[in-house]
Parts: structure tokens; sequence; C-alpha cells
């Protein structure tokens, strides 16, 4: 089974560890691919980044994380240029922006700093529509503590539950920001389960979506592509 | 007099073997009693003591493998993913920094000693 992490921040960009150290450790924990994902501030091409690493071996993907929806509309604007188009959610216009936004390919944390869970049916339908995925992140767990965590974890659980029933793609990710917050797979897969994911869905969110989101990626890239489903023919 | 009778097969607790290798940082070390005081006092936090109980959690003290930091735990089938990310949660054994990696989860302690998981052959 191959394994991604889709979000993971190195020191380019918010992050403290090297690339270099990022790789080499997440091939240890045995992943196939992941996606160094930075800001719009440091923008630049992922042709540019991505030519230092060897990719041949081990899947490096470039992507870059809106924080704002002025960044999601730039963003947008240059969605052939890199891989993965992650939002970073916690206020409800931003989550609403990327769920309705079929160039997003991942919502990360829409229940960041609130106290609902960010997420509900109507933005559930949409992004199931848009195939936009819905991120568990780890390290959202891992920094916070007791009752922090607890409340983390039950609006998570609550997201999962809404993304299951409308089928919305789920991804799981470490969100680590060095080489020593990056997590097993059999340890992102466990805590699936512990938000309410089977364990088939939750092996599915560390290999099959991500493998699918850089599928679609891939099209999205491509200068045939127009929108989901639509594309040129010649 | 003579101790208990062993259960018959369908009524014992279906076990798990987890066996995991710990990466420290470079040039950081650690030892057993950090690693023991570190899993017990995640499980504790993250589970409670009522959760760590329907665990069935236990370290395994003669499967660890001081020079390639590898070693096995227990717990019943049913908390597989709660241990796992139990250990998840676990960045620190004292004051150096780690990652654990899993080898493999098995139903019996042979099959983790076959493909030499573990030193001790007992």
């Amino acid at each position: 089974m191959k394994c991604f992490d889709l979000h993971v921040s190195p020191a380019f960009s918010e992050g403290r560890s090297s690339p270099e150290q990022i790789i080499e450790r997440a091939r240890l924990l045995g992943f196939s691919g992941i996606c160094l994902v930075d800001g719009i501030k440091n923008y630049k091409p992922h042709r540019e980044i991505k030519s230092s690493f060897d990719t041949k071996k081990f899947g490096i993907f470039i992507g870059f994380e809106a924080t704002k929806a002025s960044d999601l509309d730039r963003l947008v604007g240059k969605r052939r240029e890199f891989d993965i188009l992650i939002v970073k959610g916690g206020d409800l216009k931003i989550n609403r922006r990327a769920v309705e936004t079929p160039e997003v390919d991942i919502l990360s944390i829409p229940e960041y700093e609130r106290i609902d869970s960010g997420f509900n049916h109507i933005m559930a339908k949409l992004a199931k529509t848009n195939q936009v995925a819905l991120e568990i992140n780890f390290r959202e767990a891992l920094n916070s503590h007791k009752s922090t965590r607890s409340h983390i974890m039950q609006k998570m659980a609550l997201n999962m539950m809404l993304a299951k029933k409308f089928r919305v793609p789920v991804i799981t990710t470490s969100g680590a920001f060095s080489h020593l917050q990056l997590k097993d797979p059999y340890i992102l897969s466990s805590f699936g389960v512990l938000l309410g994911l089977t364990p088939e869905e939750s092996r599915a969110a560390i290999s099959k979506t991500p493998e699918d989101i850089i599928t679609v990626s891939k099209e999205k890239q491509a200068e045939e592509w127009i929108m989901l489903g639509v594309k040129v023919v010649k | 007099m003579k101790g208990l009778k062993n259960l018959p097969l369908s009524l014992r607790e279906r076990k798990r073997y987890i066996a995991f290798k710990i990466i420290p940082e470079e040039g950081e070390d650690f030892t057993y009693s950090d690693l023991q005081a570190g899993i017990w006092n995640t499980l504790l936090d993250f589970l409670g003591e009522y959760g760590v109980s329907r665990t069935s959690f236990w370290l395994m003290k003669d499967c660890w493998d001081e020079g390639q930091k590898m070693g096995i735990l227990r717990c019943n089938h049913k908390s597989i993913d709660v241990v796992l990310t139990s250990l998840g949660m676990i960045d620190r054994l004292g004051d150096n920094r780690i990652t654990f990696k899993i080898l493999n989860i098995t139903g019996t302690i042979n099959s983790i000693k076959k493909k030499n998981y573990c030193s001790f052959k007992g």
C-alpha cells in the first residue's frame, strides 16, 4: 500500500526542518510521497522548488496554502503552476469559499479556533460536488492538551460523520512543522478510526484518496483542463 | 495447591503484539525507564485510568532491544487504534526528541520473533 502525507511544512515555509530532513524521515517511516506546503508570501512556481530534489524514487509534491480569501483568489489564478492547493479553514467565509472552488484540493482544519465545527451539511454537499477533500490534521491533536484536545477531537469526529454521510473525500495528514512531527502511516490510520472512520476508510485516507488527489491535480495542471469534468479535446 | 486452570481458547482475550522501533534524534539518547515512563504517562493522559484498563496494555521489558531501539508492546485486539494513536502523541522521552515507527502488528509473539523484531528468544 502506497502512503502519502500531503501536508508538511518545511523550513522554506513555516516549518523548522529542511526538506532533506523531512524527506529522509518520511522515507524511513514508509511513505511513498509527501507534499511540501508553502504560503503565498514566498510564491515560486513548483518547478523551481522541485528542481533541487530527486523525484524519481520518492514522490515530492509542492502545495500552497491559502489562509485568506485574497490568497485563495491569487492561488486559483496560478493553479497550473503547482501540485496541491490547500485552504486553511477556521473562518466560515473561507471554509465556504474553499468547498465552492473546484480548483481547491484540500480543506484543512475547518474547526480551527472555533466553538463549532466550522463545517455543515451544505458545505459537505458542495465539497462532494467539487471534490474538495476534508483533512484530518494530526498536529492539531498533538499540539493540544487535556480539554482543548478533547474539544478538537470532538469537532473533528463531527466533521468526519458529515464527510462519511455525504461521501466527501477524507485525507489524514501529519500536518508536520518538522521532521519530528511526521507520524507513522499506522498511527495516522488509527487516528482516523478513532474519529469514526472504518478501518478501510481510514486506510484509504492515507493511500487511495491522496493518490486520487495527485492524479486529479496533474489533470488540473494540464493546459487542456478547464474545470472539473471539462477539458479541451483536440 | 495448583495454580488457576488455563481458560479455554474461546474465552481468552484476543491479544495483539505491536513491534516498534524508536528513532531518536542524532546525538540524543534515552533509557528504558524513560521509555516506560513516557508511554505510560501518555496513555494515562490520553485515555485515562479506565481507558487504559480496557486496553490490557503491557510493555514487554524482556523484548526491549537497547542497541536497535526496538521493542514490543501488547494490547487487546479492540484497542489497537487507541494504543497506536497514543504512541503518536509521544514526541519526547525525557529531554530527547523521538519518532515512533511501527514495524508490525501480529496476533502471536512468535510471529514477531520469527521476523527478528525481537532479540529475546526465550
